[in-house]
């Protein structure tokens, strides 16, 4: 299962570094989503995978069943601070392209 | 030790005085200060007499051995009677001098500070303290040259002299910082009892190379003289000043300072020696062929100061007398020649010797006065020049550290005298004897007045006085500097004028015939030729500077940050990749990390299965997302769907609620972006260089790389043996002092509750930028008119009668829309519900509040911007406002019970202050979260949705726009 | 606990967001208001500030039991999220505050009008600022350097227009990807080593397996790159000059502190986690190096650039490489120069930057290439006439003239200002009598070398400059400039001549600091066995918490 996951990630991250370094704004908005699933699956992997292990604290199980909650809440918070910053950059493309006209990362159309 | 501040505070208080349109004020002031500070050290004098030393220390950086420490020994004391005694003289001077207009206070107050960094120079006990100060005379000369700013041959002066003597400065810091680590310390005292470790110290080169470098500048010695001639351009009075007494004596001053310290060795000589030498010639052959007579000033300042470092260089006890003597003179008698200059310029409007011609009968006392001072320069018997400058023959006969440039000093040192006879004779024939000048730009010149002339009287009469009764005068002052600086090693010398027939009276004489036969010869091609001397002409060390200066700190400099720095994009996202990468990859492949590889046992094959589609998904999106964006959009979407399941899958619910709701909301935002994209259709790029398919195959590897590193990374991480984690903790806790059973939301809103509170400050910030961008926005020209759907359906309400326009949208959306209607109310019961058992059950505040939010935004779709609007009023930013305060002050309320920030009450619940509401002041935090992110998010979506409404208004202007037209 | 005082030291994250949610109450059209609230609680945060200075200063005294360390939420570390308040984040924590006073002065001139929610995002920059200089909790120095950029992303947008949207896109995007790093570094540290407190982070590094340890390394390098990236480590820090040319000018007055956080957390954790043990002096050469090329790029940069902007964001660069330098030079003495440095750097970078905005008003941008060019081609000059006759300056230009003399001399380190101290102070601690007897590292060499360069560098280019804008171009209008946007400019200048005087003091400070931070054990014992409150808190042994 790991492999798989890990596998998941890497070919994720892959296409977000492709993505990121492509020339349009809204190339690297998405990459950057991309990017971020992958961290956040990344962060909730470091705690150690368990499937269907009980979520929730009930009376008599013992601790050892869990899956360790910590990483849940940090991609928690992670989620929901990617879900911000995408939103700005997004916004801030917009108004880039609006500004400047084109869609390029750097306001103006490179010579190819 | 007042000596020093005084000049600062008179200087600040004439820099008060900015406004006032009185000339005489400032003079005073500065004149008053002048003297009181020649009176101090006057007063001084008994104590310093026969080797005496005043100390005064402020503890300033001791730690670093920096102190504030003022150190007046013989030799300082007579330097200062010469710094502030000429300034004095000067002050007197320039008063008359500079014009009705000048704004003089300015002046007067850079002239006081200038003054006394020099002074600080002169008397700082701590060789670092000694620099700042130098630093300060390097920086006050730049504004006192620059004083007429508006002469672009002031400024470059200026810049010149700054920039020079400040890479000295730099250097000679360096050399000090080296002879504190050889000494130890920076004190003076210790390092001048140190000499020997110094010298024997294997650092001792680069020390006095360092340092020398600093004194060489400041004291114009070649190959760094160029800048004083440039620096001419100052108003007499400072010229006068600076390459009389102080600016150039600096450099000399710290040679004779240090000399006992570092002298004495073959690099020593060799280095100090040769510049001295080299520049003794230069300069006086150089003066010889000036027009301008301060230019001829300068040059033979130059080459006197080269005489003074010729003789240090020499390491003789007998050369260091010398050397401190013609300091003195040197002082007195250039001081008054500029002040001669200054008066002829004055009086005539013109410093060309070409023109100037006779004066003799226009100005007889100005005249008698300026032939004593350049007799006196060229060493003639009788005068102070004369004693120094035999001094200087005898020296120069002896031998010190045999070498080729040893033997050829008599030789070279004889010819140089010529040289200054030569350029003395000129100065004084071609200016004051002769026909009456022609052409003068200022008719009839006169004598200037009384006390203009009076420093120069004073001066002169020096020079007399000294050089007749040379032991009588300054024998007993100059014995107290020789003592201060030798101590021991003080020779025997004497100061009489007559020491019988010797070498170096004849070599005077040689000097004297051989100086007046070169000028008669030189004298018709001298009155005619250009400015310059013959040969070097054309070769000027300021423009050498100035270009070399312009080539490297500009154009290779711009080249450079050209070539070294980008301003796009995407090779700074390509660094920045690189370098995360690197530091993953290189700290595991140095310590020898080996990745087991995995063994495709234990794979769920129905996981195996999603993240298959999953991986599709992801490189789908990364294909499409240029051409077909929202192919790209819902292939992204996929994506986080598989995310979603993952999570489930992991037993991680929390986590897939929230990805969930965030992922409806993100591709809800990114559509209605989409719409402000240009268009962009697909062609076959067959159009694309090769270079730029080398960049995407480069950044196609960079990708894979990171993919493989990340995939390793990962797999090694979760194969870890799962360390003791703090998880158990917070298991064990969450309910029995949590009071949750939803370990995850506890950790949230209680255990780490201060992310959370950062979190959703970051969300509103976000909010409030969005909004504020969005306020601005103006979209492309291109993307201004409707969409082709909206026009098309438009045309069709049009064409029909009975409709009015945007109907067949609502036809349309009909269905959904009342479903959505209806939808409302569910959603919200449904977020209350996700909110209220977030404490033990999956959910809690943020994913409640983002379906909150949906539920508005829903309705945005079903009805329309204006529709919604119209029905339903919410004010993001007060629930915003209201979220972050609750937060903030559910956490205040625990210091009411003294407890720290956020502590939540549930867990001592045996407080008899709240009932037994599990989680009471958690749950108070989570609604400040929930409100918040509705807040923000309402906020975000209806800054975006409302682009379109504007954009209507947009359009409609410009059709009545039209229409008016 | 120690009573209301020790509340305090949750204060100057508390201040700023009350400040910020109250003022989101009032509408835009209210901006006295807005603007009195902003005024009072940044006044109050510098108060607090300078209140928790003194109190860090009294707790180093025997027989005070100010601890500082504050558990948040009272769960006892490492399981909670703790707050630190050592002699550093104290000391950081006053110069923020110290900056943004006059920063924000210095806005209500003008700026504050330029767009909406200037004072929200303004504290709420204060607090990411205050957050991540208190936190000892490595996620939670995360989240909080997110509010800090995200607040600078909103300000660095702050009045709109192309280049600030141009600059904020690649700002933002970089700083995304820094955080996607940060995220990975840290997931992987907690992975490895199970814990996020940087106290216990500390002890557990101590004991790990080789396998654990080079993940846990590789984690640290890549959170490094994230810092590196804050700090504007080339070739890390393209973005910075042109983020920061294209601020606003109070802004960027603020940013000036803003690239001293990378600089903070790396000296913070390097001289933590890797002070001495298995994994001991991890990754100080990168940052050595680094920081000479850094160096040298500002340096060249601030000889190419001709914008006056440009210029101060590149003298941001030499600051920051030249303190990295000196801090992976790993000397203590040098360290604590390389903090004098630190504020000297920051408040005369923040004072110039709004300085300059004030020169710039009446300037026309071709002046700047004729001014070169004439010097290239000198020659021309001697035509013009001479009249010999100084022109008096209006009051403005003096006054501006002696602040821009004043960042020259500050910025390439000449006496008398706190520039040259604080220059002296490293390179004395690097070939100076600080290191009498030892010899002499090639490396030091190297750094003085560089240190030495860009301060001639700043001198060139800071004379020409000031003569382009002061003296050959005076015949432009002279700038319309509000007292209330001088007094700003001064009052930091004035701060780095105090600073000068007292450097004695400074210096001893600096040096105490240093100690401490090189010896990590007082920090994680005072984390690790803060108590919770209402357990025995009066049996707290004295002198607990002398971080």
């Amino acid at each position: 299962m790991e492999l798989v996951l890990a596998a998941g990630i890497g070919i994720m991250t892959a296409s977000g570094v492709w993505l990121i370094l492509r020339p349009r704004t809204y190339q690297v908005i998405i990459g950057l989503s991309l990017l971020s699933y992958a961290v956040n699956l990344f962060i909730f992997g470091v705690g150690g995978l368990k499937s269907n292990a009980p979520p929730i604290l009930e009376d008599g199980i013992d601790i050892s069943k869990f899956a360790d909650p910590v990483p849940q809440a940090l991609v928690l918070t992670a989620i929901v601070i990617g879900f911000a910053t995408t939103a700005l950059f997004l916004v801030v493309l917009l108004a880039s392209r609006g500004l400047t006209g084109t869609d390029h990362v750097d306001g103006r159309e490179q010579p190819k | 030790m007042l000596l020093v501040l005084l000049p600062f505070a008179g200087s600040l208080a004439a820099a008060m005085l900015l406004s006032t349109a009185s000339r005489i004020l400032p003079a005073w002031l500065a004149g008053g200060v002048a003297f009181v500070c020649l009176a101090i050290t006057a007063w001084f004098y008994p104590a310093v007499v026969g080797g005496g030393v005043i100390r005064y220390e402020i503890e300033w950086l001791p730690e670093f051995g920096l102190n504030f420490t003022l150190r007046m020994d013989g030799f300082a004391w007579m330097f200062s009677m010469l710094v502030s005694g000429i300034g004095f003289l000067v002050v007197v001077y320039a008063r008359y001098y500079m014009s009705e207009e000048d704004p003089v206070p300015r002046f007067f107050s850079f002239l006081l500070a200038f003054m006394g960094a020099m002074l600080g120079i002169v008397v700082s006990g701590n060789v670092i303290l000694l620099s700042i100060f130098w630093e300060l005379t390097s920086i006050f000369s730049f504004l006192l040259i620059s004083y007429w700013h508006q002469n672009a041959a002031a400024r470059d002066g200026a810049r010149m002299a700054l920039t020079v003597t400040g890479i000295g400065g730099f250097s000679m810091l360096v050399g000090f910082l080296l002879l504190g680590h050889i000494v130890g310390s920076y004190d003076l005292d210790r390092i001048l009892a140190a000499g020997d470790q110094i010298r024997a110290h294997q650092l001792y080169l680069p020390a006095i190379i360092f340092i020398l470098i600093g004194a060489l500048t400041k004291s114009a010695q070649f190959p760094f003289h160029f800048w004083l001639p440039n620096a001419m351009a100052a108003p007499t009075p400072v010229s006068a000043y600076l390459h009389s007494a102080t600016m150039v004596k600096a450099g000399v001053f710290l040679l004779v300072r240090l000399w006992p310290a570092l002298s004495g060795t073959y690099e020593w000589f060799w280095l100090v020696g040769a510049a001295g030498i080299v520049t003794l010639v230069l300069g006086a052959y150089f003066a010889m062929f000036q027009q301008d007579l301060k230019g001829l000033l300068a040059y033979s300042t130059i080459s006197h100061l080269g005489l003074i470092t010729t003789l240090l260089s020499l390491g003789s006890p007998l050369a260091a007398v010398a050397a401190i003597f013609h300091m003195i003179n040197h002082a007195t008698f250039k001081a008054s020649l500029f002040m001669a200059a200054g008066i002829i310029d004055h009086e005539t409007g013109t410093r060309d010797l070409r023109r100037l011609s006779g004066l003799f009968r226009y100005l007889p006392i100005t005249a008698t006065l300026a032939m004593v001072a350049s007799a006196a320069m060229a060493g003639v018997p009788l005068l102070n020049g004369f004693l120094s400058k035999e001094m200087f023959f005898a020296e120069s006969v002896e031998t010190h550290a045999d070498s080729i440039l040893d033997r050829i000093l008599p030789y070279v040192a004889t010819v140089a005298g010529a040289f200054s006879v030569a350029y003395s004779l000129r100065f004084i024939h071609t200016v004051f004897f002769g026909p009456p000048p022609t052409d003068l730009p200022k008719e009839k010149p006169h004598e200037p007045p009384h006390w203009m002339r009076f420093p120069m009287e004073f001066l002169v009469f020096a020079c007399l006085v000294v050089g007749i009764v040379p032991s009588l005068s300054i024998g007993p002052f100059l014995h107290t500097a020789v003592v201060a600086v030798l101590g021991d090693r003080t020779p025997q010398y004497s100061l009489a004028v007559w020491h019988g027939i010797n070498t170096p009276l004849i070599m005077s004489v040689i000097a004297l015939a051989g100086g007046a036969v070169l000028y008669f010869v030189l004298k018709d091609y001298l009155a005619r030729c250009e400015d310059g001397p013959p040969l070097f002409r054309h070769l000027r060390g300021q423009r050498i500077f100035e270009r070399i200066l312009v080539t490297l700190s500009w154009k290779w400099a711009r080249w450079m940050e050209a070539r070294f720095g980008t301003r796009n994009l995407q090779p700074q996202l390509r660094l920045v990749t690189a370098a995360g990468f690197l530091a993953g990859f290189l700290p595991l492949y140095l310590s020898g990390f080996q990745p087991e590889l995995p063994s495709p046992s234990s794979v769920d094959p129905a996981f195996a299965m999603i993240w298959l589609i999953g991986m599709f998904l992801a490189i789908g999106a990364a294909y499409q997302a240029k051409y077909h964006r929202l192919a790209a959009l819902v292939l992204l979407g996929g994506a986080g769907l598989v995310t979603c399941a993952t999570f489930i899958w992991l037993s991680a619910p929390d986590l897939a609620i929230t990805q969930l709701l965030v992922e409806i909301v993100t591709t809800v935002l990114i559509l209605l972006g989409l719409r402000w994209l240009p268009k962009r259709e697909e062609k076959v790029d067959d159009g694309i260089s090769f270079a730029a398919r080398m960049r995407r195959f480069r950044d196609f590897a960079l990708a894979v790389v990171c993919g493989v590193g990340m995939f390793l990374i990962s797999y090694a991480v979760m194969t870890l043996p799962v360390p003791d984690a703090i998880a158990n903790y917070f298991l064990e806790r969450a309910y029995s002092e949590g009071g949750g059973r939803n370990v995850v939301n506890v950790i949230l809103v209680d255990f780490r509750g201060f992310d959370t509170m950062g979190e959703i400050a970051v969300l509103g910030v976000v909010a409030l930028t969005v909004f504020a961008l969005l306020r601005r926005f103006r979209p492309a020209p291109d993307s201004i008119e409707i969409p082709e759907q909206q026009r098309i359906q438009n045309a069709f309400d049009d064409a029909s009668p009975d409709r009015s326009e945007g109907d067949t949208v609502r036809d349309y959306l009909l269905v959904p829309s009342v479903i959505m209607q209806w939808l409302f109310p569910v959603i919200i019961t449904l977020a209350v519900y996700i909110f209220m058992r977030g404490h033990d059950l999956p959910g809690g505040g943020f994913s409640a509040g983002i379906a909150m939010a949906i539920a508005f935004l829903l309705q945005y779709l079903a009805g329309g911007t204006r529709w919604a609007e119209d029905r339903l009023r919410i004010l993001p930013l007060r629930w915003m406002g209201f979220g972050l305060l609750m937060a903030a002050a559910t956490g205040i309320g625990s210091w009411f019970f003294g407890y720290p920030f956020l502590t939540s009450h549930s867990q001592y619940l045996e407080f008899p202050l709240i009932g037994k509401v599990p989680a009471a002041t958690a749950l108070l935090f989570d609604l400040g979260v929930f409100s918040l992110v509705v807040g923000a998010t309402v906020l975000i979506l209806i800054a975006l949705a409302h682009q379109s409404i504007r954009m209507h208004r947009v359009r409609a202007l410009e059709t009545t726009r039209t229409e008016e037209t | 606990m120690t009573g209301w005082q020790h509340h305090l030291i949750v204060a100057p994250v508390l201040i700023p967001l009350a400040a910020a949610a109250l003022l989101l109450f009032f509408d835009e059209r209210r901006r006295v208001l807005k603007a009195m609230i902003g005024i009072v609680s940044t006044v109050l945060l510098a108060g607090v500030a300078i209140a928790l200075f003194r109190l860090e200063l009294s707790a180093s005294q025997p027989g005070n039991t100010f601890n500082g360390v504050y558990l948040l939420g009272n769960w006892p570390a490492p399981f909670g999220i703790v707050l630190v308040l050592d002699r550093l984040s104290a000391l950081m924590l006053v110069l923020t505050a110290i900056l943004a006073v006059p920063a924000l002065v210095y806005s209500l001139a003008r700026w504050h009008a330029a767009g909406a929610h200037f004072h929200t995002l303004f504290q709420l920059l204060l607090m990411g600022l205050s957050g991540a200089f208190l936190t000892g909790d490595l996620f939670n120095l995360f989240v909080f350097f997110e509010v800090m950029l995200a607040a600078s992303y909103g300000l660095l947008l702050h009045g709109s227009g192309p280049l600030r949207v141009k600059a904020g896109l690649h700002y933002i995007a970089i700083n995304l990807a820094a955080a996607l790093l940060f995220l990975i570094g840290v997931s992987l540290i907690y992975g490895t080593t199970g814990t996020l407190n940087m106290a216990d982070l500390a002890l557990r590094i101590a004991d790990l397996e080789p396998r654990s340890r080079m993940l846990m390394e590789a984690g640290a390098g890549v959170l490094g790159v994230a810092f590196l990236i804050k700090a504007g480590m080339w070739p890390l820090n393209f973005w910075l000059p042109t983020a920061y040319s294209a601020a606003a000018a109070p802004v960027a007055g603020i940013f000036a502190i803003m690239s001293k956080v990378g600089i903070y957390v790396i000296l913070r954790l390097s001289l933590l986690l890797f002070g001495e043990g298995a994994s001991g002096g991890f990754g100080l050469h990168v940052i050595l190096f680094g920081g000479m090329a850094t160096v040298a790029f500002g340096t060249i940069g601030v000889l190419a650039s001709q914008a006056l902007g440009r210029l101060a964001g590149f003298s941001v660069l030499v600051s920051s490489g030249t303190l990295l330098a000196a801090l992976g030079l790993g000397n203590g003495a040098v360290t604590a120069g390389a903090l004098f440095y630190l504020v000297s750097s920051t408040l005369t970078i923040s004072a110039f930057f709004m300085l300059i905005e004030l020169v710039e008003r009446g300037q026309d941008a071709g002046a700047s290439v004729l001014a070169v060019t004439m010097e290239a081609y000198g020659d021309v000059d001697e035509e013009e006439p001479e009249d010999e006759v100084g022109i008096a300056m209006p009051g403005t230009i003096a006054v501006l003239g002696t602040c821009f003399a004043a960042c020259g001399i500050l910025l390439s380190g000449l006496p008398p200002l706190s520039g040259f101290v604080a220059k002296f102070a490293m390179l004395s601690g690097m070939i100076g009598s600080g290191t009498a007897g030892q010899a002499l590292l090639p490396a030091s060499w190297w750094v003085v070398l560089f240190v030495i360069l860009s301060g001639l560098a700043a001198l060139i280019a800071m004379t020409r400059a000031g003569i382009r804008t002061f003296w050959t171009s005076m015949e432009g209008t002279v700038p319309r400039v509000l007292v209330m946007e001088v007094a700003p400019v001064l009052l930091l200048l004035s701060l780095t001549l105090a600073l000068t005087v007292n450097a004695g003091p400074a210096m001893r400070y600096m040096d105490e600091t240093v100690k401490i931070l090189n010896t990590p054990i007082v920090y994680i014992d005072a984390v690790t066995t803060a108590r919770r409150a209402g357990q025995e808190a009066s049996e707290q042994p004295d002198g607990e918490g002398q971080d």
